[in-house]
């Protein structure tokens, strides 16, 4: 056997392009799309200002409900003719709510998106919303969130938001089983009325020399008027004066799942790209510090990462792992010991290089398909980001330097103010939380 | 540039093949669309090759493959791959297990030095200490994906339910806590001596490159490596047809709800058999419009609608399972939701499928195939599949026409030979208490 030992140097690199954009304003409405020429698919999404940050209080989950509602039958026809309508071209619509948006979107043959788009701008716009069946699907939410909230993590991430925001952004996301329990077919129907009625944005990925981006927006459009809402102000960032230790009692459970959080920046921060390379080398990569001491030495964890999630309004820092339940203190221990590293000391020429060539070479390699361009049109327009926005990123993700990144960390990490949520067995770990000194421990109210 | 109304295959991009001396098997297929590369290598071991005692070890093993080769020392893997802009992963199943990296192209050399590294020169790598770091990240991976989730065993128990002992699909991939905690150094180096060969290997090279560069580079990275005489097969999978006593069990848990799993023995893999299996599959539990979320999700109201559906698992070594699942909603007893599975399945042989159900699951898995094949990972991953179980990467382009060429008529056939009351694996979760946790 003979292997070559010496490790192969690059190529020469084509030069970066994001697909051609092309902006245009139809019938009221705005339309994003990116030309993708010879793709056999297409995407196409609405985006409508109707996040979930819209939603009343108390009636966390209305705009879920609503997204199940939207197939429900439409004044045109019933939800058999629908699915079977909109089936029959392969496509299928998915929907999701989250802080800022509420987007629709259907992939398909790009031959049909034009029917495609049809239906999801009829189920979108003229829902038939029947007060009896908007029941029905709030109960069948409520069941689906009963089954989901049985399975570890969500009742620890409600535990953390509830901790680190107030108000909307204080309670979960998709709301939880008493709040969407609480939602009425009225408050479904005004949601629907107070916010799917604007034009919003269309965004499509495709063959442009074969679609007709005017005749996708007046179906889009069609029946929609007024303008955009105006964005709310970024939120403070306030920092907790000491570590706390929520316990989610989960009895029996054969492993821990951790969170530990804290506010950060909202998204157009311009911090952005040195904070995100810093969460990288602190949690993103796979040879992050975080995976590399719990996983690859400990042996604690099948994984753990940390990262920044950045809205419009808010940011926060959080790191999310399941670790086995008898080395949970010790895996909280190194974990916020790496967070305190990272902030007191920095990140290393070393570490930075991999961070910022891999979060640049992601932007070719996750953006192959019409669905993660979608995505990425998604985040220009709610971001009122420039056509050129992708490359000028991957020009600041490789120019940023380790005093830049280490700073960030400085900034923006706050080992000193987390919330360290638990959820596992509480019997079990109780005594050896608190013995454990992370910080004051209570039971999280839920 | 292939675009759906020239498309006559279900795989329009070229593919060009070679074969290395030492059995290497090498698939291009390029694409200058986006300044991507895509490199999978597909090694002919699953866990239907493990002995008993031995559970787990292919995908064990999978593992230590990123942990450190002769030449690439322990964490450099990861770090050259992610260092160079890539995506990288592998997975076990019981057929096989696949190695893959998506580079940006003008790193295409590297991935292939590191995958020629670890398949020559894993050996004299392996420690203890990696072996002993991984066997445990491994254990917590089987904890967070099959025993702190309800329902999470559901595939582990309806394995042995479907297929007899010693059969090589009995076992699940991911093994037992029992069989992990007793592996050995040894048998590791053993196994990576065993099978990790060039000539039980199919490399597959698919996006910004073309064939010319890729043989050479092949021929340079892998070219010395030694072929390995008499590598053993795993055990014979050949059944006859489905089981012919139905098969039961029931789990008392810490699951929210009562659901039922329905599964049954079909055809493998590659088949026409389970092309019709799987256009069958799709017009019974894919989507809204399905058979079962028509008449037990609406229709009867007697199964939760986020959790209702049937699917085959690509098996091809031996008959693959079509599985069916629904949850029963609230109120709702568990054998009235077991009747109405029950009536749904016969109903596909009775009322025989509509054109309309037809073509709106060939429509679904049209969608899907384009979908599988939208990135070079995606297309990679085929090809390498089609020219390890079938021999010619190029079959690849059957598979759509195949489901295409399923007639209504075939369907029911399908449906009547399979879904037989005989025949049946039927798996079901109660919750341990009637109050719900919330």
């Amino acid at each position: 056997m003979t292997l070559i030992a010496e490790r192969p140097g690059s190529g020469a690199a084509r030069p970066y392009r994001f697909p051609d954009i092309v902006r245009r304003t139809v019938a009221g409405g705005r339309v994003v799309a990116a030309h993708l020429p010879g793709q056999m698919l297409a995407s196409a999404s609405l985006l409508l200002d109707a996040g979930a940050a819209r939603e009343p209080a108390g009636r966390e989950g209305a705009a879920s409900v609503l997204a199940k509602a939207l197939e429900e039958g439409t004044t045109k026809r019933d939800a058999t003719a629908y699915a079977l309508a909109l089936e029959g071209l392969g496509a299928e619509l998915s929907t999701s709510v989250d802080w800022d948006a509420f987007r629709l979107a259907v992939g398909v043959p790009v031959g049909v998106l034009p029917a495609a788009v049809e239906l999801m701008a009829e189920a979108a716009r003229t829902p038939l919303l029947d007060p009896a069946e908007v029941s029905r699907v709030r109960d069948d939410e409520v069941t689906a969130l009963k089954m989901d909230w049985a399975q570890p993590g969500p009742r620890a991430d409600a535990a953390l938001r509830a901790d680190l925001f107030d108000g909307r952004y204080g309670r979960p996301l998709h709301g939880d089983p008493a709040s969407t329990a609480a939602v009425t077919a009225d408050d479904v129907a005004a949601f629907h009325a107070d916010w799917f009625l604007r034009p919003g944005t269309l965004l499509v990925a495709g063959d442009l020399d074969v679609l007709d981006l005017d005749a996708l927006a007046a179906a889009a459009f069609a029946g929609t008027s007024g303008d955009d809402l105006p964005v709310d102000e970024p939120l403070d960032v306030p920092v907790r004066d000491a570590r706390r230790v929520l316990l989610v009692d989960r009895p029996g459970s054969v492993q821990s799942t951790l969170r530990l959080g804290h506010r950060a920046p909202h998204r157009a921060h311009p911090d952005y790209v040195p904070m995100s390379l810093a969460a990288t080398v602190l949690g993103g990569a796979f040879t992050s510090r975080l995976n590399h001491l719990i996983r690859e030495v400990r042996g604690y964890t099948y994984g753990i990462r940390g990262d920044f999630g950045f809205s419009r309004r808010f940011g926060r820092f959080s790191v999310s792992a399941a670790v086995q339940t008898a080395v949970t203190a010790p895996a909280l221990a190194d974990t916020v010991g790496e967070i305190s590293r990272t902030r007191a000391t920095g990140v290393t020429e070393d570490e930075l290089a991999v961070a910022r060539t891999w979060r640049a070479g992601q932007l070719s390699v996750e953006m192959q398909t019409p669905g993660a361009i979608a995505g990425a049109l998604a985040t220009l327009v709610l971001h009122g980001l420039p056509d050129d926005y992708h490359a000028t990123l991957r020009e600041r993700l490789l120019g940023a330097t380790v005093e830049e990144v280490s700073a960030a960390a400085r900034t923006h990490l706050h080992p000193d103010g987390l919330t360290v949520v638990v959820e596992g067995d509480a019997a079990v770990l109780r005594d050896e939380l608190v013995a454990a000194n992370v910080g004051e421990v209570v039971d999280a109210k839920l | 540039m292939p675009s759906p109304s020239v498309a006559t295959t279900g795989y329009p991009w070229p593919i060009e093949t070679a074969r290395l001396d030492n059995g290497l098997r090498v698939v291009v297929s390029s694409d200058r669309t986006a300044p991507v590369v895509c490199v999978n290598l597909w090694y002919d071991v699953g866990s239907r090759h493990e002995p008993a005692g031995q559970t787990g070890f292919a995908h064990l093993f999978e593992h230590l493959m990123f942990e450190g080769s002769v030449h690439v020392a322990k964490t450099e893997h990861m770090k050259l791959v992610q260092g160079s802009g890539g995506s990288l992963n592998a997975t076990t199943n019981p057929d096989r297990t696949n190695y893959f990296e998506t580079m940006p192209s003008e790193h295409l050399e590297l991935a292939l030095w590191l995958e020629a590294d670890r398949m020559g020169g894993l050996v004299p790598a392996l420690t203890q200490e990696t072996l002993d770091n991984q066997r445990e990240v491994v254990k917590n991976e089987r904890r967070q994906r099959y025993e702190n989730v309800p329902y999470g065993d559901a595939w582990l128990r309806l394995l042995p339910l479907l297929y007899p002992p010693g059969h090589p699909y009995h076992h699940a991939t991911i093994g037992s806590m029992e069989d992990l905690n007793a592996a050995d150094l040894a048998t590791f180096q053993a196994f990576h001596t065993l099978y990790y060969a060039p000539n039980n290997a199919v490399l597959t090279v698919v996006g910004d490159t073309d064939a010319e560069t890729v043989f050479g580079l092949a021929q340079k990275y892998f070219g010395s490596l030694p072929a390995k005489p008499d590598i053993p097969p795993a055990p014979d999978g050949t059944l006859a047809g489905g089981l012919t006593e139905p098969a039961r069990e029931t789990v008392v848990g810490a699951v929210p709800a009562a659901r039922i799993y329905l599964s049954h023995r079909t055809h493998p893999f590659g088949t026409p058999g389970y092309d019709a299996a799987t256009v069958l599959a799709t017009v019974l539990g894919s989507g809204r419009g399905s058979r079962l979320y028509q008449r037990l999700a609406d229709g009867k109201r007697i199964a939760q609608p986020d959790y209702i559906g049937a699917y085959g698992v690509d098996l091809a070594h031996a008959p693959a399972p079509v599985i069916v699942t629904a949850t029963v909603k609230d109120g709702v007893a568990v054998e009235d939701l077991e009747a109405g599975l029950g009536e749904v399945l016969d109903s596909l042989v009775d009322e025989p499928v509509t054109e309309a159900e037809l073509d709106r699951a060939k429509a679904l898995l049209t969608t899907s195939w384009w979908r599988g094949l939208s990135t070079v990972g995606g297309r990679a991953d085929t090809l390498g599949r089609y020219a390890t179980q079938f021999g010619d990467p190029a079959r690849a382009g059957e598979r759509l026409g195949g489901w295409l060429a399923v007639t209504a008529a075939d369907v029911t056939q399908a449906a009547a030979e399979l879904f037989t009351p005989e025949s049946r694996v039927t798996l079901t979760y109660l919750p341990e208490q009637t109050e719900e946790t919330a």
